[in-house]
């Protein structure tokens, strides 16, 4: 039934009895009554109109939406009777709603929402995704070559496609034709099957097929993105007819792919997507199409129907070995062989995405919503325990309407609807919030000037949970409090609403509600400052270097047609830090590939007289002569690059602390060689000194083998240029970037950042993590203490009689308020008694994501108790007060 | 919802059955407006049932609920005024038959249960 038919129908019942109404008193009035006589006697004949209404509506089958909607109407006028309290409550479940849906959004974005693509669940990446880059490494099963991917394409028996894509965003300072200007555009290349592969068609135009990427360099064609459609072409319907020129080569734009389709990897959006066969011609053009050791592709394969992820797993290794056992040449030893027969491939789903941020996100995300669950339970504790309160105040209200005639039914469903009321404003309150929250997050966890392209907005996956959640919180504090206030013993009641004969079984539900809530808090609050505390040991280690004063550049130097291994590369590095290291302010310039958390490019090395197997994994960096000088990272011994080592000269090479300690334990390096790669590779290297360790990757790994090498003597695109500074950030930034223009006024610079906000940037996840971690830890306890403070309120005015007596027959006020404080004192103590246990327990599942501290930390949990002691009595302080001022005479009049 | 019409129903109870078929009865004889059919179970019960005509009204719209009576605003030809009337449907009239068979069944055993066959004899 509509509403507007109900209110058809009830005109019409109107009018029904109106014209019968008048008939019956025309018809008195012809028997000789007077009007006023006549109107009386019809009515009379006709009895009680609002009863006749009522009936005809319960004849409709109307009655339980009318009692609905009155029951509507009477929660909210009495939920407005009580505004302070409605206030406490609805902002305890806006926020534990609001809270709950903003991480499951950020959750569900991250983890579980599947790709916008055909059939999801049937695609599968060969290995687990965690790399990016490029590697040379012998059978690696992260990382694969363009032939690998062909080979598996071929030969496989478990695909119905493969597709391979560059494990690396090509950052590009891209021209659309007919504009002077360069502009950022994200590219991501891909091999040809990979759009017929996902089942995604394009929206305009044609997706990219294997046509595209059979032979190298002749298929300048390009897919573009809905977002940067709307971005940089504004919609452009001839979209089909424009060009962009990425580089020297001119693209055609064949396509728009659809509105949806961001690509296959969480949290990062390209802008545009090229074949893998034009790769060299993007810049930084990397040669990634026909070396079979240049591992940088991910592999995806989309399973055939029937086919087990354990069935292709063996098919897909069985080809692995074969593949790599073809690519076998003179430098490969027998350790590598064996290596392969021991090396295994995992697939792993990729339903919903290939996800660096699943990694770094999945953990912290699940323990936030862990803990937003957590504050929504005692949240709904608390809403609990007030309409308990309350109900319990109200039951001379109910007393009464029970004596009228209500049933009991009829009462529960009142202050159920009551309790749907509250959770449904609470749930609307908590989606406004959520929308704010979200875009709070995602820009915490967007490090850097660019936002995180990741969709948080609401959807109705998200509605639905809400939902879910808000009803079960109706019913859950609705239930309660509802069949404890009709449960009644009606004389009783009536007689005194206001002796505590009534409330006798209240206080044990209250009670186990506060200790809970208590308990939980604990265990938040120690969580928070678990997390705060690992925070703060990783803001102070020690990095190495200096993080302060630092900024660095990314000048883009392939965009304007500088190629990898042109000796101008390296003229234009040298001027660069010339230029800059003589403005005002700069005390230092170096070119680098690397400072901080900004990946890394690691092999073999070979070391005479030391077993290779330890000498698999060192890092190297390619830096300018001052480097060690703008990251102020001690030289221990020997000395750094000097402008006489050239190309032409020996190749020299700077190693770490722990390289030293590592393969020369007993001897000075300085001096000594060793080849980067295998024994006869063409980088036999001489070591000229020693720097202090660093921290390379991140805050907290172990101590790295590094190596630093002159990009004098080698010819590479290097990303960064590190500038030491005094003064004022923005006046140097600024100055900095004139001076490299002064150069090539066209020179793209990708970003200027601090070093400072790089190293904090690599701690996001941590500190997003203990930041939400104390907001929710001192949510819970504010929540908690709402709660002490009701119920110790509730209890002084139900004991106002009962302290009036006490203080009447001598008895202090201390021992007034200590007959309130014992109370907060026991019910703190159980929570904590039960609270600890927990949070050990607890703590011991997030100890991987500590760092300086143990999961168990006495401290912490110490500080917590205490702390929650402390606010928990000066919740109750109040209300102790205000029991210590009673006066007898108005206590004991008021009986 | 159930707690809802039981309640509805105890409160018509007794006198649903019977007001029905009186009202179905009453319609049998022509289409009638709330007033009339009031008038009418009045008068033909000697002022026997002595019911609010208002208590008429729901047990109307019930029936019309059911299909058993269609309702329309119409003139009246003696008052030149719109009054809804009533008619009897065919599931009306086949209502009514039951209704009245039921009804006679009950009160042939009511009447056998007062009036044992013997005391008639």
């Amino acid at each position: 039934m509509r509403s507007w038919q109900i209110g058809k129908r009830d005109a019409d019942l109107e009018r029904e009895l109106n014209s019968d109404l008048e008939l019956e008193e025309e018809e008195q009035r012809e028997r000789g009554l007077l009007p006023e006589e006549a109107r009386r006697a019809a009515l009379r004949a006709f009895g009680n109109p609002t009863l006749i209404r009522e009936q005809s509506h319960l004849a409709w089958g109307w009655g339980w939406l009318e009692d609905f909607l009155k029951d509507v109407a009477y929660g909210v006028r009495s939920l407005l009777r009580s505004p302070a309290l409605t206030a406490v409550a609805l902002l305890s479940l806006a926020l534990g709603i609001g809270a709950n849906t903003a991480i499951f959004s950020f959750l569900d974005a991250v983890l579980l929402r599947n790709l916008p693509v055909q059939e999801p669940s049937q695609l599968v990446l060969l290995g687990t995704g965690s790399w990016s880059g490029i590697s040379d490494s012998w059978a690696a099963t992260e990382l694969y070559s363009y032939p690998f991917y062909r080979a598996l394409q071929k030969n496989n028996l478990v695909f119905s496609q493969a597709a391979s894509i560059f494990s690396m965003m090509l950052n590009v300072h891209g021209t659309v034709n007919g504009r002077d200007k360069t502009e950022p555009m994200n590219v991501q290349a891909v091999s040809g099957t990979y759009f017929p592969m996902l089942g995604v068609s394009a929206l305009i135009g044609r997706t990219l097929t294997d046509d595209d990427d059979r032979t190298e360099g002749n298929h300048p064609v390009a897919v573009i993105s809905y977002a940067w459609w709307t971005r940089s072409l504004a919609r452009d319907p001839n979209v089909l007819s424009r060009k962009l020129k990425l580089g020297s080569t001119s693209f055609d734009i064949i396509g728009v792919a659809p509105q949806e389709f961001f690509g296959t990897q969480v949290g990062q959006a390209p802008d545009i997507w090229v074949p893998m066969s034009m790769i060299s011609q993007v810049p930084p053009g990397w040669h990634s199409y026909s070396g079979q050791r240049d591992e940088s592709l991910y592999v995806i394969g989309r399973l055939k129907p029937g086919v087990s992820l354990a069935q292709a797993t063996a098919n897909i290794n069985l080809l692995f070995q074969q593949v790599w056992l073809s690519y076998r040449d003179e430098h490969v030893t027998q350790k590598d062989l064996a290596d392969l027969q021991k090396t295994h491939v995992p697939l792993t789903s990729i339903a919903n995405g290939l996800n660096a941020l699943r990694d770094q996100f999945s953990q912290p995300l699940k323990i936030l919503m862990a803990l937003t669950g957590v504050v929504l339970l005692i949240a709904c504790a608390n809403i609990a325990n007030l309409l308990l309160a309350r109900s319990t105040a109200r039951a001379r209200e109910f007393a009464v309407r029970q004596a009228l005639g209500a049933k009991r039914s009829r009462l529960v469903r009142q202050l159920l609807t009551e309790s749907l009321v509250l959770a449904a404003a609470g749930g609307i309150f908590g989606i406004i919030l959520a929308i704010f929250a979200d875009h709070m997050l995602l820009h915490m966890v967007s490090t850097g000037t660019d936002t995180l392209p990741l969709d948080v907005s609401i959807h109705m996956r998200l509605l639905l949970f809400t939902l879910t959640v808000t009803v079960s919180t109706a019913l859950l504090f609705g239930t309660l409090p509802a069949l404890r206030a009709t449960k009644l013993e009606l004389t009783d009641a009536l007689k005194d609403g206001r002796s505590s004969a009534g409330t006798g079984t209240k206080t044990p539900l209250a009670n186990s509600l506060i200790i809970t809530q208590v308990a939980f808090s604990l265990v938040l609050l120690a969580g928070a400052g678990l997390f705060v505390r690992s925070l703060m040991n990783l803001n102070n280690v020690d990095t190495g270097f200096n993080r302060e004063n630092v900024l660095i550049l990314n000048p883009d130097p392939s965009s304007i047609g500088y190629k990898d291994d042109e000796p101008r590369l390296n003229a234009l590095y040298r001027q660069m830090e010339q230029r800059v290291a003589a403005v005002h302010g700069v005390t230092a310039a170096s070119v680098a590939s690397f400072t901080f958390h900004e990946g890394s490019w690691n092999g073999t090395v070979t070391i005479p007289g030391i077993d290779p197997a330890i000498s698999s994994d060192v890092k190297h960096n390619v830096i300018g002569n001052d480097y060690f000088k703008a990251m102020q990272i001690p030289l221990l011994a020997g000395r750094t690059f000097e402008p006489q080592d050239t190309a032409a000269s020996q190749k020299v090479a700077i190693i770490s602390e722990r390289f030293a300690k590592l393969y020369f334990p007993k001897s000075n390096p300085i001096g000594r060689t060793y080849h980067i790669g295998g024994p006869n590779s063409p980088w036999e290297m001489q070591i000229i000194g020693i720097a202090k360790d660093v921290k390379f990757q991140s805050l907290d790994e172990n101590t790295t083998t590094l190596d630093y090498l002159a990009y004098s003597q080698r010819h590479q695109y290097i990303d960064d240029l590190v500038v030491r500074y005094n003064g004022d950030q923005t006046a140097v930034s600024t100055a900095v970037q004139r001076a490299i223009h002064s150069i090539d006024p066209n020179l793209p610079i990708t970003h200027v950042y601090s070093l400072d906000e790089q190293v904090s940037g690599s701690i996001v996840q941590q500190r997003i993590v203990a930041q939400l971690s104390a907001f929710f830890g001192l949510l819970a306890v504010f929540l908690s203490c709402i709660g002490i403070y009701c119920l110790m309120s509730y209890m002084v005015s139900l004991r106002t009689n009962e302290i009036g007596i006490r203080m009447a027959l001598g008895a202090p006020r201390s021992s007034v308020s200590w007959l309130v404080m014992r109370k907060i004192l026991l019910l703190v103590g159980s929570g904590v008694a039960i609270g600890v246990p927990v949070t050990l327990v607890c703590s011991r599942l997030v100890s991987n994501m500590l760092f300086g501290i143990r999961a168990t930390d006495a401290a912490t949990v110490t500080g917590s108790v205490l702390g929650l002691l402390v606010v928990g009595l000066l919740a109750g302080w109040l209300p102790a007060r205000r029991a210590s001022r009673v006066n007898p005479m108005v206590a004991l009049r008021y009986e | 919802m159930s707690s809802m019409t039981k309640q509805a129903q105890q409160r018509v109870g007794v006198l649903q059955g019977t007001l029905d078929m009186l009202i179905l009865l009453t319609l049998l004889y022509g289409p009638a407006h709330g007033h009339q059919i009031g008038k009418h179970i009045q008068r033909t019960t000697n002022e026997f049932l002595q019911m609010q005509h208002g208590s008429l009204y729901p047990a109307l719209h019930r029936l019309e609920e059911r299909g058993w009576v269609s309702a329309k605003w119409e003139t009246a030809p003696d008052r030149n005024r719109e009054f809804k009337y009533y008619r009897l449907t065919d599931k009306g009239k086949k209502q009514l038959l039951v209704e009245e068979s039921q009804w006679k069944q009950m009160a042939e055993a009511v009447a056998r249960v007062m009036w044992p066959a013997g005391e008639e004899s």
